[in-house]
């Protein structure tokens, strides 16, 4: 398939691991990626919180871009993080509810880049797109690598998760489940903690840091008691607060936690059976070496 | 009639007795609600359980639990939905969260949500002169404020807010909601006031982690948190308070990073947020952040030349959006809750997006500072 | 010992608007509720509150339509006072920060109700009552320094002295089960309805009738209390309220055939006709086999007909009680409705000051009857009569309490409370439980005395309301504690709903005439010369209810025909 590619703003920045990895998985899966360099950041919900109308023209921009790949053949956008899915679909909402309000900020992108946004876009994370267009099943087949032993703990990011009628969430698609499916897809085991669902309090770290701390560390001590190996998650800036900031985070709860947490397509990428070095988990600040460790005993298993 | 087994949280505090968990075996048709399947179990078998309610129709909030660990109303929650969420065939219902629990799934709510709601002070201060009749307001303006006062105060918002788990002095959604009833009110005269004094609380408006917990939680479609953003567009855009918080600073440093940069340049967000790189405010925080960036460039998360330089540039494009967006005189907001959808119009069309746009400058206008809808 | 000026107990619309204007005239003032005060079942109304405020419009056209509303027994000078004030009232509310829906001219809306000879009808969306309640609240909280609540206190009796004045009450902490006397100069009972003592109800699970047997208890008289209203769209599997506002609004009403019966009852008024005309055609249909639904039982309330867009703005309630309750998209399709028992407009007597012959004790609200609904009320007046009448209790309360000496309340009855408390608690396990009572109390009230009555069915309803009685002397309970105890609580409601049940059927049986609310198949005229006149039940000293007469009070429009 070929997807029209947002890779978001962080991914290329402070977590080019999750780029890199991405770039590297989508061949794996016949993914075809048509990057819309020429997109803008989806606000992360603090532009739309300045100002509803620059978010949601910024995003229908993105749109327009998407679309005209759409047009160009590609099944639909797919973007790498939780939180520019969470703000795209909000903005979405909005500009697909009303046709007036759509034709008021088409006017804006007519007059700044000739560009026209379509209502209906499909925009899903590379979480929905691994389950919904390419299936488990598939995905199980492509294994290379299985995650045995690997006891992984989700971590979605509120954004991809809340609120539910908007992210189309319900029992025939039962997206809040979805990172469990693909690590047991992948052959590992899903450990259930705590704090999955909950935030890992990236929003508020220059308003609130404490609390913002407090967040990370909890949730993260949480899958330290559960014993899990690492976490998984679809959101670069959870990321951010999860690993990038997990030194202060354990010192705000007064715990040392040492919990690695991956990228989901370096997690894909490592049962797909590329190896850590290629995936870029040498540049995450809490050393992921369980699972190196883990990868390398495999692979020293395999063909053994 | 279909048989459910709920399993109730249950404390006694006057047995000495730690909490417990509870089965009850009940029989109703699956589109009843949870609270009758728990006054069926009161009734028939063990009139001790301890669950507030009155109305049954969702409308008086005394009910709120959590169910299957979702906070919501027992009277509004269908046996069958509980039951199709629950991991083990079992509907577990125990007490809210956020608050002390007083006797089964009874909490004391005087203790967290009452103290907080009075915190906003929550009565309308009167715009002087007070009319002989009514004031003459928009019809949008009621509406739009009337989504706040929807609110039963029925506590699931503050029992699942996961800013108040971590910090229990965060005033929360329902109190934050509240606020907005009347910074959303043309007829109140504190508009500023407020805000001033939630933005530069500590634990104030910029401590909700936008997690969107209390909005999935509402029964009544108050959406908490897009009070709380709208509390904060204003009191940042109409009257330009740089709260101690750096929550107005944040909010300015993303936009213009977004306008220079087209994408998010991080080197330039974080010291942006406080002030300013040499500011005195950013210092300490650049400061103690050094032993994070010296182990982000030893293992070359991040480079020294990307954090200075600025590779990406806003297209063309991006900077005209802003230039147009940005240069209006009012403030184009849409809020599907006054508006409702296409669909939901297919009768009426709305007229025009312009129409009845209350001015966003808040200052001597009879129509305060309420952002505009459309 | 608490004690105040003036002692609220009941902190809905009627109770929170004394609090508010006693201390207002400088009292002391003590708000007592069972449950906290957002909780009252004010919440639940839903279309508006009626005032003249149209400058159009005449506060004597809202007068006379109420006096007709009333089938004629309503105090035509309670009526006037009431009618007068609503302008004066809905202002007042409006300045306080009630978020009136507005027209285009940002003036307060007034939509069509039932009974209205014009559109008077204030509101915000389909939840005015619960927009009235918080605002009061809001007040409250705001003058948290002179009015003391007492959130989640349960009275258990009023307390009279040897001089036959109301001088307290006793109450109990339910949170720790201590019980209290509380002393007051004046005590305003604003406790609520009674509509558990029917099954189904429009009621909550807390309208259990306590300030109307409290009263009574205590001596005071009950007027009218057989005329108990029942609203014509109520949902048929649980009694849930659909609003009046939905035929405000423009909805239909249709039989089996698909049509609008309503054009052989009101042909005028249509489905805007007063309540129980309205009830009473939908009831006949169904009994006459025009009904509809798997038994026949109901009735198609059509909404569909109303703008999507007006029904998603002005009764969005609605819209979610339909989706939630009942599986039906009301701006889709019709929603199933049967007429359920929903107010009562008898009560406690009282005078327009909401005083009642006993000194010292006051009513206000759906626990009094002053009367200014009559027969039958009509809709949206109810949230007006709460507030006008809570106003002028707490007013007249407090004034009455200047120059006045505080009574010390003596402890007797919080002593013999407190015993019974501890009887209730041991009871063994050998009679009925208490819901069991409650269950068939609720259902044989529904099959006797609902919308058609008649002398053989109320003198089997008195039968049963006696025998429950009995019954209830040894209904035994689960919960043994303090902490938060509702099971014993709910024994004590039980005797409280069987008095008024009794009330209620013992004039239903007196009033030989059908008259508003009261139609009897054995007597099926209105007969002003013989039944012109109040029907009042009190204790008079021993258990049984004593029936005499009070007159009505006329002063603008003599009774007429009464036709829709």
């Amino acid at each position: 398939m070929r997807v029209a590619y947002w890779p978001g703003c962080v991914s290329r920045g402070f977590t080019a691991e999750l780029h890199g990895s991405m770039a590297k998985v989508a061949p794996l899966l016949d993914i075809e990626l048509v990057e819309l360099d020429r997109a803008n950041c989806c606000g992360a919900g603090v532009i739309a919180e300045h100002s509803q109308e620059l978010a949601d023209t910024l995003n229908a921009r993105t749109f327009a871009l998407a679309q005209q790949e759409i047009n160009n053949g590609a099944d639909l956008m797919m973007n790498i993080c939780s939180t520019c899915q969470g703000a795209q679909s909000e903005c979405q909402q909005r500009l697909d509810a009303n046709a007036e309000y759509r034709a008021h900020v088409n006017e804006t992108l007519q007059a700044s880049d000739g560009l026209e946004y379509q209502d209906g876009i499909v925009n899903k994370n590379f979480l929905w797109v691994l389950v919904e267009e390419i299936g488990l099943e598939q995905l199980t087949s492509l294994v290379k690598r299985p995650l045995t032993d690997l006891r992984v703990g989700p971590f979605y990011g509120c954004y991809i998760v809340r609120p539910t009628d908007r992210l189309g969430i319900d029992a025939e698609n039962p997206r809040d489940t979805y990172l469990g499916q693909v690590i047991e897809a992948l052959g590992g085991t899903v450990i259930d903690y705590a704090g999955s669902h909950k935030c890992c309090g990236f929003p508020i770290i220059t308003m609130n840091k404490e609390a913002s701390l407090q967040q990370a560390g909890r949730h993260l001590g949480d899958a330290v008691d559960a014993d899990a190996d690492c976490l998984v998650t679809p959101c670069p800036l959870c990321h951010l607060n999860l690993d990038l900031q997990q030194p202060m985070a354990a010192k705000a709860v007064g715990r040392d936690l040492d919990m690695p947490v991956l990228h989901l397509p370096q997690l894909v990428g490592l049962a797909l059976g590329l190896t850590p070095k290629e995936l870029g988990l040498q540049h995450h600040v809490v050393k992921p070496t369980s699972v190196i460790d883990w990868s390398q005993s495999v692979v020293a298993g395999v063909g053994a | 009639m279909a048989e459910f087994t709920l399993r109730l949280r249950r404390y006694d505090p006057s047995s000495g007795e730690a909490p417990y968990w509870d089965e009850h075996t009940i029989d109703l048709e699956p589109h009843r609600s949870v609270l009758e399947g728990i006054l069926q179990a009161k009734a028939r078998t063990d009139g001790s359980i301890g669950i507030r309610c009155s109305c049954r129709a969702a409308i008086c909030g005394s009910c709120g639990v959590r169910i299957n660990g979702q906070p919501g109303l027992a009277c509004h929650t269908h046996l069958d939905v509980a039951l199709a969420r629950s991991k083990d065939g079992v509907i577990e219902v125990e007490p809210m969260g956020n608050m002390p629990v007083i006797k089964d799934l009874i909490v004391d709510m005087d203790a967290v949500h009452w103290k907080k709601i009075q915190r906003v002070s929550p009565w309308l201060i009167n715009k002087e002169p007070v009319p002989e009749r009514e004031y003459i307001v928009s019809r949008e303006s009621m509406i739009d404020v009337t989504q706040t006062a929807a609110c039963i105060q029925c506590g699931a918002c503050v029992s699942d807010c996961l800013s108040m788990e971590v910090d229990p002095e965060f005033v929360g959604p329902a109190a934050l909601a509240k606020a907005y009833r009347f910074v959303g009110d043309p007829r109140d005269a504190k508009h500023e006031q407020r805000l001033k004094d939630l933005s530069e609380d500590r634990h104030g408006i910029y401590s909700c982690t936008h997690c969107f917990k209390c909005i999935e939680a509402c029964p009544k479609g108050v959406a908490p948190m897009n009070q709380i953003m709208r509390l904060r567009r204003i009191a940042g855009n109409d009257f330009h308070i740089e709260d101690r918080n750096n929550g107005e600073r944040h909010e300015r440093a993303f936009v213009k990073n977004i306008q220079r940069n087209g994408l998010l340049h991080e080197a330039d967000l974080l010291p942006d947020s406080y002030g300013g790189k040499f500011s005195p405010r950013a210092v300490p925080e650049l400061l103690s952040s050094l032993p994070i960036v010296a182990t982000a460039l030893r293992r070359r998360k991040m480079t020294i030349g990307g954090a200075l330089l600025h590779p990406h540039k806003a297209p063309d494009g991006v900077k005209r959006i802003y230039d147009i967006v940005e240069g209006r005189d009012e403030r184009v907001e849409l809020n599907l809750y006054i508006t409702g959808t296409d669909e939901d119009n297919a009768e009426n069309p709305i007229q025009s997006v312009t129409q009845d746009v209350v001015t966003a400058d808040a200052a001597g206008s009879d129509t305060g500072g309420a952002g505009s809808s459309v | 010992m608490p004690a105040h000026d003036v002692l609220i107990i009941g902190a809905g619309l009627a109770g929170q608007r004394a609090a508010l204007a006693a201390a207002q005239k400088g009292a002391t003032v003590a708000l007592m509720s069972k449950v906290h005060p957002v909780r009252s079942h004010s919440v639940a109304a839903a279309g508006g509150i009626n005032a003249a405020v149209n400058p159009a419009d005449d506060w004597r056209s809202h007068a006379y339509d109420t006096v007709k509303g009333s089938d004629f027994l309503g105090d035509q000078d309670a009526i006037e006072i009431m009618c007068r004030e609503a302008p004066g009232e809905v202002m007042h509310l409006e300045h306080i920060g009630v978020t009136f829906h507005r027209n285009d001219r940002g003036e307060i809306d007034l939509r069509a109700f039932g009974g209205a000879s014009m559109k008077r009808t204030a509101y915000v969306a389909d939840i005015t009552g619960q927009a009235l309640l918080h605002v009061l609240y809001e007040q409250v909280m705001k003058h948290h320094e002179v009015i003391d609540r007492f959130e989640e206190w349960f009275v258990s009796s009023l307390v009279i002295d040897e001089q036959g004045t109301c001088v307290g009450a006793v109450a109990r902490e339910i949170r720790s089960g201590k019980m209290e006397t509380f002393s007051a100069k004046n005590v305003i009972l604003a406790s609520g309805g009674a509509g558990q003592c029917f099954k189904p109800t429009t009621n909550a699970l807390i309208c259990t009738g306590d300030g109307i047997a409290q009263a009574y208890q205590a001596g005071a008289p009950l007027m009218d209390m057989e005329m108990i209203q029942y609203h014509p769209t109520t949902l048929a599997e649980n009694g849930f309220l659909i609003t009046e506002g939905a035929r405000g609004e423009g909805a239909h009403l249709l039989n089996s055939e698909g049509a609008r019966f309503m054009e052989k009852y009101a042909p005028n008024k249509m489905e805007l006709a007063s309540r129980d005309v309205v009830s009473r055609a939908e009831q006949t249909e169904i009994l006459e086999g025009r009904g509809v639904g798997p038994e026949g039982t109901g009735i198609w309330l059509d909404i569909t007909v109303v703008p999507k867009k007006r029904t998603l703005e002005a009764l969005r309630e609605i819209v979610n009680i339909g989706k939630d309750f009942a599986g039906v998209d009301i701006t889709a399709e019709p929603i199933m409705i049967q007429p359920g028992m929903h107010y009562i407009m008898g009560g406690v007597k009282t005078d327009i000051n909401g005083a009642t012959p006993i000194p010292g004790l006051y009513a206000a609200g759906e626990v009094a009857c002053v009367s200014v609904h009559g027969g039958n009320r009509l809709g949206a007046n109810s949230l007006l009569d709460t507030l006008i009448f809570g106003r002028r209790a707490g007013e007249h309360a407090a004034e009455r309490s200047y120059n006045m000496a505080m009574p010390t309340a003596s402890d007797e009855r919080l002593a013999i409370d407190r015993e019974r408390v501890a009887e209730i608690l041991a009871r063994p396990r050998t009679g009925r439980r208490v819901s069991e009572i409650k269950e068939e109390l609720g259902t044989t009230m529904n099959r006797y005395v609902a919308v058609f009555r008649d002398e053989s069915g109320l003198q089997s309803a008195h039968e049963v309301v006696r025998r429950l009685k009995e019954e209830a002397r040894t209904a035994y309970v689960d919960d043994k504690g303090t902490v938060f105890n509702q099971d014993v609580l709910g024994a004590i409601e039980l005797d409280y709903m069987l008095d008024c049940a009794e009330a209620i059927v013992v004039a239903a049986l007196e009033r030989k005439e059908s008259r508003g609310a009261q139609f009897r198949t054995d007597f099926p005229d209105r007969n002003d010369e013989e039944w012109l006149k109040h029907i009042d039940i009190a204790r008079n000293g021993d258990d049984e209810p004593h029936v005499s007469y009070s007159p009505v009070t006329i002063t603008q429009w003599q009774p007429e025909e009464r036709k829709y």
